[in-house]
């Protein structure tokens, strides 16, 4: 039995670009709804504001090649193309110089999706908050032209939706994370080996996790970072862990492990969990800032929006 | 330590029970609450970092919760067994506290409270404030009665209210009767605690009470009092002479109880008017008597008070310096004379000037006529309607007592020397030519007789008196002797019911008979403070008890009496503070090793427990201890 029903949400409505998304009359998911699809058209439009130009394939690439827009001179060298050549200047300085271009290619952008139990805990849980973020930039990036991806992982990669492209393929990305089950344990680096081994084609990797791997982060990172994929952090919490009001003796559960730990809970340990959590955090937060990994921490019990739109504003996922 | 709660062996068992049940819980590990968390390696940080700075505390924090529990059990166990301290008395004990409220009681030579007995109040409240749970405790008040403020009760409470409302009286002290009370009391009820709160004013000091009051009573007396210094007149009495009912006198004496000489002054007033007042000088212990001659104090209200003159000396006890006394107005009796002319009964009657004598010829005698005394001097009628009767050699028919015979020349053989009409008055050798004797009924008193035979007698039945003389004073030698006319004044005077002894003054303390006439059957007395009370009347006498000097008035549908009370007790104005001893018993003057103060120990072992349990309560639910 999946653990997330998925609701079959109306094709038609996403034929016009113009036409604002609105679910099928027979949509009854809490997380996907109509509301939820308003938000989106709202964040589309700030992103619109917050980004420049309306081009398709807006994302440029850092390569200079045959598009249309002028990037930049350099000094011609034999067996450039001489079409390229920068008459104006030629004329003012009687030397040679080239016209580069921006070159415009497709962008990829990968959702990594945390599945794990420890995602699924609790009600609200993270992974409703997580698929909604994905959907939400997702949707930015099928808007954009972007080819978007999304990848569910816990302790392997669990599914994967293939990149796809236009807005109207945000039922699609519905569809797919409406369905997927809940994963296991969180083992990054093994589910990110298995995740760039088939994905060749770099891009924009967002990971949405709480980043719970007993085995560290780090290295699942650092297998993205090498295939030369742009990793982009964005670590989810619940702040109702951190506000443990049970106290006393009681059975520690490991929702992914099933390890089981015998303690009494007092303020004082709470404390010291607070403060564990945070340089836990903060390890993370500090090893994104040094290899220059764009990073947001999220609670649970954040607004959505304000999530979405500080993305936006921090820069790097519109550009 | 004494025990007097559960048995030792038992409530060993019970705390050794509750040890091992609370060690056990406590080695036994609770089933602990299941809780899901996401990622327990930081919990895992967080157990690694807490034990390594806390493991040593908390072993220790959970030892001391563990003796904290065995200390709350061991405390409850204790408070079981219901420990006393060596020095208290747990036995139930009766607590018997005597509180003297007689006259000498009023002195004010205390500290502390406004006069003794005020004292004696506040020392029987601090002793009931003291006392035990299982102490039953009486109160009793006594003076020269005994009265019980309650029977014997564990709530000192509902007596202390009673004691407050009690006042020194100005009664009398009779402690051996309050010591038999205390006897009889105590006599089942062992063991015992005799306090007797007093001053000992009444204890004369060779006075040693020989009173049996049980084996395990112990006596104690709070003495109370400082001083001995008092002048008191202890006796103050209005008398009128026999032979002139106008005629008074006036006693007073004034008793120095001062071991110095002091300077007083003594007053009389009459009807509140000063009459006369006397300097007096007295030496020490010296009791001065003095006469007043009456003449000018007939039929008033006589007060007598002493006053200390002597600047630097202090008489701390006023009750007695005041003294009442009453002189009743003058009666006059109508007196009718039925007689053919007797010179020596007339002359002695003529002596007495307080009658009013109507000579009465036989052929004029009129039986419905009304005074308050006929005397039928040899002559013989039917008698009237009221008034007493006297009479002379009466004729046979007409004779109040049947006449028997007639003797010639009787020889008075017996007399009753004790009756009111022979008082000074001698019938030896009276010559008599002839006599009738009477006859008489039973109730009947033979004031006179030869040899068994009345010559001379009397009848008090009915309200009325009758005298009979079985002879003709005029054939004897009786008109020659002075007795005849005070035989005479002693009949009138036997008809006037007026004796000449000391004139209704009465002591405190004492219920008074005070004669009313007769077909009187009820009677009000105002009490010296104006209060109006019902005096019952019994055999012509009006009865009703008074404690408080001053002028009683004797209300009754005849008229208003007047008499007055005084304390004049020598031996309650000797306010001297004494000691009481027993013949058989100990006594002592201090009730320092007296431990009223149960103190209930368990109740504080209880609380103790509560306060660990609340405790642990505390630290365990702040985590403070786990």
């Amino acid at each position: 039995m999946p653990y997330c029903r998925y609701r079959t949400v109306g094709f038609e409505s996403l034929l016009s670009r113009e036409a604002p998304l609105r679910a099928s009359k027979d949509s009854t998911s809490k997380t996907f709804d109509e509301e939820f699809l308003k938000k989106l058209e709202y964040l589309y439009i700030v992103s619109q504001k917050i980004a420049a130009g309306k081009f398709r394939a807006k994302r440029k690439t850092r390569l200079v090649g045959s598009g249309i827009d002028f990037a930049d001179h350099r000094q011609y060298t034999p067996g450039d193309d001489v079409r390229n050549l920068d008459w104006r200047v030629y004329r003012r300085t009687e030397k040679l110089f080239l016209k580069l271009y921006e070159e415009e290619e497709d962008l990829h952008i990968y959702f990594l999706v945390d599945n794990s139990r420890s995602m699924h805990l609790g009600n609200p849980n993270k992974w409703q908050v997580a698929r909604q973020l994905a959907a939400a930039l997702a949707y930015i990036g099928l808007c954009n032209l972007d080819r978007v991806s999304i990848v569910p992982f816990s302790s392997h990669v669990t599914d994967r939706m293939a990149p796809t492209r236009g807005k109207a393929q945000i039922f699609k990305v519905f569809n797919f994370l409406e369905r997927c089950e809940p994963g296991e344990q969180t083992t990054m680096k093994d589910a990110f080996r298995t995740f760039v081994n088939e994905n060749k084609r770099a891009g924009l990797v967002v990971v949405i996790s709480d980043y719970y791997d007993p085995s560290g982060f780090e290295e699942g990172l650092d297998i993205l970072r090498y295939h030369r994929f742009e990793p982009m952090v964005i670590q989810l919490y619940d702040r109702r862990e951190l506000e443990f009001s049970l106290q006393g003796d009681v059975e520690l559960v490991d929702c992914e492990t099933g390890e089981v730990r015998k303690m009494t809970v007092t303020p004082a340990m709470v404390r010291e969990y607070r403060r564990v959590f945070e340089e836990f955090s903060n390890d993370l937060e500090t090893y994104c800032t040094r290899r220059q990994i764009l990073y947001f921490r999220a609670a649970l019990q954040q607004s959505f929006e304000d999530l979405v739109l500080k993305i936006f504003r921090a820069g790097g996922f519109l550009k | 330590m004494q025990l007097t709660g559960l048995p030792i062996d038992t409530v060993t068992w019970i705390a050794a029970l509750a040890a091992v049940l609370i060690t056990v819980l406590y080695i036994l590990k609770l089933r602990k609450k299941s809780v899901e968390i996401p990622f327990s390696p930081l919990w895992s940080q967080v157990m690694t970092t807490k034990s390594r700075r806390t493991d040593w505390w908390r072993r220790l924090k959970r030892l001391f919760s563990w003796f904290l529990h065995l200390l709350i059990a061991a405390l409850l166990a204790a408070a079981m067994l219901g420990p006393h301290f060596d020095d208290e008395v747990i036995d139930e004990r009766h607590v018997l506290i005597l509180v003297d409220n007689s006259a000498s009681m009023n002195a004010t030579d205390v500290t502390g409270g406004h006069d003794r007995f005020d004292v004696a109040r506040s020392k029987a409240r601090e002793v009931l404030e003291t006392i035990g749970g299982d102490d039953r405790v009486m109160v009793v008040m006594f003076n020269n009665r005994v009265q019980p403020l309650g029977p014997f009760v564990d709530d000192s409470s509902l007596i202390d209210a009673a004691l407050r409302e009690q006042r020194a009286t100005a009664n009398p002290t009779d402690l051996e009767q309050a010591l038999s009370f205390a006897a009889d009391s105590l006599r089942d009820r062992q063991p015992a605690e005799l306090i007797i709160i007093t001053d000992g004013a009444s204890i004369t000091d060779d006075t040693a009470f020989d009173i049996d009051l049980g084996e395990h009573t112990r006596v104690r007396h709070l003495k109370v009092g400082e001083s001995s210094e008092n002048l008191a007149i202890t006796a103050f009495n209005a008398r009128r002479y026999p032979s002139n009912r106008l005629d008074h006198e006036v006693f007073v004496e004034v008793r120095s109880f001062y071991d110095r000489p002091v300077e007083a002054s003594l007053e009389l007033r009459g009807n509140d008017r000063l009459i006369d007042t006397q300097p007096l000088s007295l030496e020490p212990g010296e009791i001065h008597r003095q006469f007043y001659p009456g003449q000018a104090v007939s039929g008033e209200r006589l007060e007598a008070r002493v006053r200390l003159v002597t600047e630097d000396a202090r008489n701390v006890f006023p009750l007695d310096n005041r003294a009442y006394a009453t002189v009743p107005p003058p009666q006059r009796l109508s007196v009718q004379l039925v007689s053919r002319g007797n010179l020596y009964v007339e002359g002695s009657l003529i002596l007495n000037n307080h009658l009013d004598i109507e000579h009465v010829h036989p052929d004029d005698y009129d039986p419905n006529a009304e005074f308050d005394v006929t005397i039928f001097d040899g002559v013989g009628f039917e008698a009237p309607a009221s008034g007493h009767l006297l009479y002379i050699d009466p004729p046979e028919e007409f004779s109040p007592f049947p006449i028997s015979s007639r003797d010639d020349e009787p020889i008075i053989t017996d007399v009753r020397s004790d009756h009111p009409l022979l008082r000074w008055v001698t019938l030896r050798d009276l010559n008599i030519s002839s006599s009738k004797t009477f006859t008489l009924e039973a109730g009947d008193d033979p004031v006179a007789s030869s040899f068994g035979q009345p010559i001379i007698a009397a009848r008090d039945r009915e309200g009325r008196r009758t005298v009979a003389i079985g002879f003709d004073v005029r054939n004897s030698d009786f008109p020659l002797r002075v007795a005849f006319p005070v035989f005479l004044l002693n009949v009138i005077d036997y008809f006037a019911d007026d004796d000449t002894e000391l004139m209704r003054t009465f002591p405190t303390g004492e219920t008074w008979s005070i004669p009313v006439d007769y077909g009187i059957d009820s009677a009000q007395v105002v009490t010296p403070d104006g209060a109006r009370l019902p005096a019952a009347v019994h055999h012509g006498a009006a009865l009703f008890y008074g404690e408080t000097p001053g002028f009683y008035e004797l209300i009754t549908d005849q008229g208003t009496t007047v008499v007055a009370a005084n304390l004049a007790d020598p031996q309650e104005s000797d306010i001297q503070p004494r000691s009481i001893e027993l013949a058989d018993a100990d006594v002592a003057d201090d009730i320092s090793d007296l431990l009223f103060d149960r103190r209930q120990l368990w109740i504080l072992l209880l609380a103790i427990a509560l306060v660990l349990l609340f405790v642990e309560w505390l630290t365990y639910n702040r985590r403070w201890t786990v």
